[in-house]
C-alpha cells in the first residue's frame, strides 16, 4: 500500500478541464490492436484479459466508469497507483494505443485517445512546457507568490492540513492519534517533488486533501496553501501572487535551491 | 466558579455553580438526604459511623452520597452528570488535582453514531444551533444515514482485519456492545445539553466501525473572554496566542478547527473537557481532587458499599507548592489521609486504564515492563498514579473477572513516537500548564521522515533496527474504507461480516507490519534479570543534522535538566553525560563510539548491512559534524484495551457472569472492545449513570 509517496494517479480528473484536445485520430483501429498487445503484455496478468480483474485488490476494467478520464488513465500507467507500477518506458503513442484499448475492449464505450492528447496530459504533469523548452521556465526560487499571500494561507493550513503534516510542514502530526504524513517543506519535501511542476501539486492537493474532504476549498485557496508551503520552505517571495491557473502552474518548476 | 485568575471572564455569576452551603443546605440536611433521593440536591455528607450492611458492621465513613463516581475524566464526569440529572447525590473522587483525566489531553474526537443528533444535523445540511459552523457539512447525506442496528453490526464486523491481519472487532463482547450502540443517539445529546458543541462529522474513530461517518470533534469559538454558557475561549486560554504556551485551562494546545467548523474556532481536549465539567459543577456534582481510590468495599451480602481513598496532592517540583483545581465550587478539601466514602447505591469505575502501570500492563506484553516508558500524557496525570490499573485491581479484589485483554495489541497501543526529546512523548505540552514542569520539555516532533537525520540506540549503545521504519504503524481500518484505510471496499460497498473482507488475497496484498517497536524493547546486552529492562533508546546525531532537519535546539522543545537530551562535543564526552543523566540508564552506553563509526562507514559504502537501511529509505547521512546529540526516543503505551468485564448496563460482572451488586464500571477501565477513547467512555458514563439511579440494586432506602 502506498502509505507515504505522493501519487499524482487519481489527482488529475480535473486536468481534463483545463487541456484542450487536439482532433481525433481517424485510425482508432490501429491503436486498438497496438494497446492490446500492450495490455497483454503488461496489464492482464492483475486487470485479466477478460477486463474484470480481481477484485478487491485489482479493480476490474470492464465497465469501469473512472475510464472515462484520460487523464487518470495516464496518470496511472505514467505513475503507477498503490498496487499498480509505474509504466515509465510507455511513450505517448503506447499510452494513447492502451487506453484507446481499455476503453473500447469488453464492453466498454469510452472512446478513443490520441497521442496529442496523452501528449499535452503528459506536459502538464510532468512540468514541461508546450514547446518543451525548459529553459525558459522558471522555478518556485524565482518569486512565484507574495508574502501576504502565504501569510494569509497560515490559518487554513493550520487547520486544515496540520493534522497530518504538521506545524512545521515535516509530516509530524500535529494531532497524537495522526499517523506522520509526508513533509511540505524542506529536503525530503523537495526530493519527492523535484523535478516536476507546481502544477501537478496543485491538481495532487485540490483533487485529494484533505483527505478526508478533497477538495474542501476553493482553487485560489489551494494556491495560497502552497504559496504558504513555498514560504515555510524558505523560498523567496515576489511581486505576484501565485496564481491558480493550471497551465501558468506548469511553468513553474520545483527543484532544490541549489538546483 | 471561583479561579484566581479570571473569574469573571469565565462565568457569569448565575451559572456559577451554586454551592451547597449557600443553597441552604446544612449538613444535617445532608445526612437527612440519604433517605430520600431529591430532586438537584448535592448530599454529600460526613456522618460519623453508620451501619455498613444488614450485618450490623460497623464502619466509620467519612463521607456518604448516592452514586461516588472514580475518576474526573470522560466516563466519570458523564456517570456524575447523568446521576445527578436523574435525582442522586454525587461524589466525584480523582486522584489527580483537577478533572479531565485523559479526556483534557485528548482531541476531542467522539465517534458516536447509530443515527445521532450531528448525523442528522449534518445530513440535512444544517449549521448548529449557535449558528457557530460555517463549514458545509464535510460528509454525504448516504454515509450519515446511520441506525443502532448497523452500528451494532459494524463493531462487532468479524471481517475487518487491520494492516497486522488482526481482526479486533471480531473480539468485541457483544452484549457490552449491544448497548453501547443503542445509547450512542441519547448520548450525543446528553453531551449537547451540557455545553459540547460538536463540529462537523469527519469521519470515524478507530474501533467506531467502517459503514458510515460518526466522529466529531469539540469546539469553542475563539472569542474576548472564555465563557463556556456562550461558547467562547480567549486564544490564551485555548493556547492559540502563542504557539509555546499552553495554559491552565487547556494542558494541550487546542487546534484551529477551519477545515470542521470555522476558522474562528479551536477544538480539542480542552474544549470537551473543561465544558463537561463546568456543566457537572454547575449543577451540584461535587468533587474531591487529591483523592485516589485505593479499595472497594463490600458488605457481607457482597454489595458494593463504598470505596477507601487516599491523599494524593501533587506539587510542583521547581516550588513546593500545591497544585490546585482550576476551579474549585463544588470541591471538598479533604486532606486526612485515609477516608471511607459511603456510596448509598453504586460506585462507577471511570478509573482510567493500565498503561500507566508496568507490571500489570506487563502481564499483557512481558516486553513494557521498563518503568521508564510511561503512559501518554504522564506529566498531566502523575507519574505511577495516572492509568495505574487501580479501578481494575480494586475490581479483581471484589471478585469481578476480566475482558479484553488480548486487544492491547490490535491496534498496538504501545508504538514508537516521532516526538524525541520528552518522556511525556505522545503530546506536546507547553510552559503555562502548572504540570510542564513535571516534564519541563514539549519535545520535538520531526516526523517519520526526520529519522533520516539520525541513528537509534540502545542502552549499550547499540542500533536495534532500521531507524526509517522504526515508528511505522499499521492503519487503522476506519470510514471510509477502502485500500488507504485498510480495508478492501469503501464504506458504501463494504459488507459487514462478509467473508471476503478477509479473504487470503486481500491479506497478502493489505499485509504491512513494522517489528520496530518490538526490537526496540527487547532484552540486550545491558538487560539484567529478573527483570532484563530493555533500557532507554537515544536518537544519536550532530550538527549538520540539526542544520539539515531544521531541529529547534532549545527550550521549551529540550531542555537539559530531565535526562531527555545531551549534548557533547566527542561521542566519549556523550556517553558519560547519558549515564550520568538518566537515571535509567543503568549502565554506559559504551559501544557508541563504535557504533557511530561503524554507521558512517555504512554511509561511505552506501549501504547498511546490519539493519538494510539504505538510500532507497531516505539519504544517509555521517555523523561526524560536532557537537553531537541524544535525545530520548519514546515507546509510549497510549490507550489501554482490557479491563473488567461489563455488561450492556455497565455493571462489573463477576467470575459467573453475574453483575456485582452496586458495581459499575467503564472506559478504559473495562474492557471487551476495540471501541475505546471517548465515544466508548462517555457512552459507558451516560450508561452506568442512568442504570446506577434507575435500575440499580434496590437496598435498605431505596
Amino acid at each position: 500500500m502506498n502509505r507515504t509517496g505522493f501519487s499524482v494517479a487519481g489527482a488529475a480528473g480535473v486536468i481534463l478541464a483545463v487541456t484542450a484536445f487536439g482532433a481525433r485520430a481517424q485510425d482508432d483501429g490501429a491503436a486498438f490492436d497496438q494497446g492490446r498487445t500492450i495490455y497483454e503484455q503488461n496489464c492482464a496478468q492483475c486487470h485479466q484479459p477478460s477486463g474484470e480483474g480481481i477484485p478487491p485488490s485489482f479493480p476490474a476494467l470492464a465497465g469501469n466508469d473512472n475510464l472515462e478520464d484520460p487523464a487518470l488513465i495516464v496518470n496511472n500507467v505514467r505513475n503507477g497507483r498503490q498496487a499498480m507500477p509505474a509504466f515509465p518506458d510507455l511513450g505517448a503513442e503506447e499510452i494513447a494505443a492502451v487506453a484507446t484499448y481499455v476503453r473500447s475492449a469488453w464492453s466498454n464505450d469510452y472512446g478513443a485517445v490520441s497521442a496529442d492528447e496523452v501528449s499535452e496530459i503528459l506536459q502538464t504533469l510532468d512540468g514541461e512546457g508546450e514547446d518543451g523548452d525548459q529553459a525558459a521556465q522558471t522555478t518556485i526560487w524565482d518569486g512565484v507568490y507574495t508574502q501576504s499571500q502565504a501569510d494569509d494561507a497560515r490559518l487554513i493550513y493550520i487547520g486544515a492540513c496540520a493534522a497530518c503534516h504538521g506545524t512545521r510542514l515535516n509530516g509530524a502530526p500535529a494531532e497524537a492519534d495522526m499517523g506522520s504524513g509526508p513533509p511540505l517543506a524542506g529536503p525530503a519535501f523537495l526530493r519527492e517533488w523535484g523535478g516536476r511542476s507546481v502544477a501537478a501539486l496543485f491538481e495532487y492537493t485540490r483533487s485529494t486533501m484533505p483527505q478526508r474532504n478533497p477538495g474542501q476549498y476553493s482553487d485560489q485557496q489551494y494556491a495560497d496553501i502552497i504559496a504558504y508551503m513555498l514560504s515555510y520552505g524558505d523560498a523567496p517571495a515576489g511581486d505576484t501572487p501565485l496564481p491558480a491557473d493550471i497551465s501558468e502552474l506548469s511553468n513553474i518548476i520545483i527543484e532544490a535551491e541549489d538546483g | 466558579m471561583t479561579r484566581k485568575r479570571n473569574k469573571d471572564q469565565v462565568t457569569g455569576s448565575e451559572s456559577d455553580p451554586v454551592d451547597p452551603e449557600e443553597k441552604g443546605l446544612s449538613r444535617r440536611d445532608f445526612v437527612k438526604g440519604g433517605a430520600a433521593v431529591g430532586a438537584g440536591a448535592a448530599v454529600i455528607s460526613e456522618p460519623g459511623r453508620v451501619e455498613a450492611s444488614e450485618h450490623g458492621d460497623e464502619m466509620e465513613w467519612h463521607y456518604e452520597a448516592d452514586i461516588v463516581v472514580i475518576g474526573a475524566g470522560c466516563t466519570g464526569i458523564p456517570a456524575a452528570i447523568r446521576a445527578h440529572d436523574l435525582g442522586a447525590s454525587v461524589l466525584v473522587l480523582d486522584q489527580n488535582f483537577d478533572a479531565g483525566g485523559r479526556m483534557a489531553h485528548s482531541g476531542s474526537w467522539v465517534s458516536l453514531g447509530g443515527g445521532d443528533a450531528v448525523q442528522v444535523r449534518d445530513a440535512n445540511g444544517e449549521t448548529d444551533a449557535e449558528g457557530f459552523i460555517n463549514v458545509d457539512p464535510l460528509v454525504s447525506p448516504e454515509a450519515l444515514d446511520d441506525d443502532v442496528d448497523l452500528l451494532f453490526k459494524d463493531v462487532t464486523d468479524w471481517s475487518v482485519l487491520d494492516e497486522q491481519g488482526y481482526a479486533y472487532y471480531r473480539f468485541n463482547n457483544p452484549d457490552q456492545h449491544r448497548g453501547w450502540a443503542e445509547n450512542c443517539p441519547p448520548t450525543r445529546e446528553f453531551l449537547m445539553d451540557n455545553y459540547i458543541r460538536f463540529a462537523r462529522i469527519n469521519g470515524t474513530h478507530f474501533g467506531g466501525g467502517v459503514s458510515r461517518a460518526r466522529a466529531a470533534s469539540c469546539f469553542l469559538m475563539l472569542g474576548e473572554v472564555t465563557d463556556i454558557k456562550n461558547g467562547t475561549i480567549t486564544p490564551e486560554d485555548a493556547g492559540v496566542a502563542d504557539p509555546e504556551r499552553s495554559s491552565a485551562f487547556c494542558p494541550r494546545q487546542l487546534s484551529i478547527s477551519a477545515d470542521r467548523t470555522n476558522v474562528n474556532a479551536v477544538h480539542g481536549g480542552g474544549a470537551m473537557a473543561r465544558c463537561l465539567e463546568f456543566s457537572a459543577r454547575e449543577k451540584g456534582v461535587r468533587f474531591m481532587f487529591n483523592r485516589h481510590m485505593d479499595e472497594l468495599i463490600r458488605d457481607h451480602n457482597g454489595q458494593i458499599i463504598g470505596v477507601r481513598a487516599s491523599y494524593t496532592p501533587r506539587h510542583d517540583p521547581d516550588t513546593g507548592e500545591q497544585l490546585t483545581s482550576y476551579w474549585s465550587a463544588g470541591n471538598i478539601d479533604e486532606t486526612r489521609e485515609t477516608i471511607n466514602v459511603r456510596a448509598r447505591r453504586a460506585v462507577v469505575v471511570g478509573a482510567g486504564g493500565h498503561a500507566g502501570n508496568p507490571a500489570f500492563r506487563s502481564q499483557f506484553y512481558p516486553r513494557m515492563n521498563e518503568p521508564w516508558y510511561p503512559t501518554s500524557g504522564y506529566a498531566l496525570l502523575g507519574y505511577g498514579r495516572g492509568q495505574d490499573a487501580s479501578g481494575i485491581i480494586a475490581g479483581i479484589n471484589v471478585g469481578a473477572s476480566l475482558d479484553g485483554l488480548h486487544q492491547n495489541f490490535g491496534r498496538r497501543t504501545y508504538h514508537i513516537q516521532t516526538r524525541i526529546g520528552t518522556r511525556d512523548a505522545y503530546t506536546d505540552m507547553y510552559p503555562g500548564h502548572p504540570t510542564f514542569p513535571f516534564r519541563k520539555s514539549a519535545g520535538f516532533d520531526i516526523g517519520q521522515s526526520g529519522f533520516e537525520h539520525l541513528i537509534a540506540v540502545n542502552q549499550v549503545g547499540k542500533r536495534f533496527f532500521n531507524e526509517m521504519r522504526l515508528a511505522d504503524e499499521p492503519i487503522e481500518p476506519r470510514w471510509p474504507g477502502g485500500q488507504p484505510h485498510g480495508v478492501p471496499n469503501e464504506w458504501d460497498n463494504h459488507t459487514p461480516y462478509d467473508w471476503r473482507n478477509c479473504r487470503r488475497e486481500w491479506v497478502r496484498e493489505m499485509y504491512h507490519f513494522s517489528h520496530g517497536v518490538d526490537a526496540a524493547v527487547q532484552i540486550n546486552e545491558g538487560s539484567i534479570g529478573p527483570e532484563y529492562y530493555s533500557g532507554p533508546i537515544w536518537a544519536i546525531f550532530d550538527q549538520a543534522a540539526v542544520d539539515r532537519g531544521q531541529f529547534e535546539l532549545r527550550e521549551p522543545y529540550f531542555s537539559s535538566e530531565n535526562g531527555c537530551f545531551f549534548q557533547a562535543d566527542t561521542i566519549e564526552e556523550l556517553i558519560e553525560k547519558i549515564y550520568a543523566g538518566n537515571e535509567y540508564q543503568r549502565m554506559r552506553p559504551n559501544y557508541l563510539v563504535d557504533t557511530v563509526n561503524q554507521w558512517n562507514s555504512y554511509v561511505d559504502q552506501g549501504e547498511d548491512p546490519d539493519f538494510e537501511r539504505g538510500q532507497s529509505d531516505a539519504p544517509m547521512h555521517r555523523i561526524d559534524q560536532p557537537p553531537y546529540y541524544a535525545a530520548s526516543i519514546m515507546v509510549v503505551w497510549h490507550d489501554s484495551y482490557g479491563g473488567l468485564r461489563i455488561n450492556r448496563n455497565c455493571q462489573v460482572l463477576d467470575m459467573q457472569g453475574n453483575p456485582i451488586p452496586g458495581l459499575y464500571a467503564g472506559g478504559e477501565s473495562s474492557g471487551g472492545g476495540q471501541m475505546h477513547g471517548l465515544g466508548r467512555a462517555t457512552v459507558h458514563g451516560y450508561i452506568a449513570g442512568t442504570h446506577a439511579v434507575n435500575g440499580g440494586v434496590v437496598g435498605e432506602s431505596r
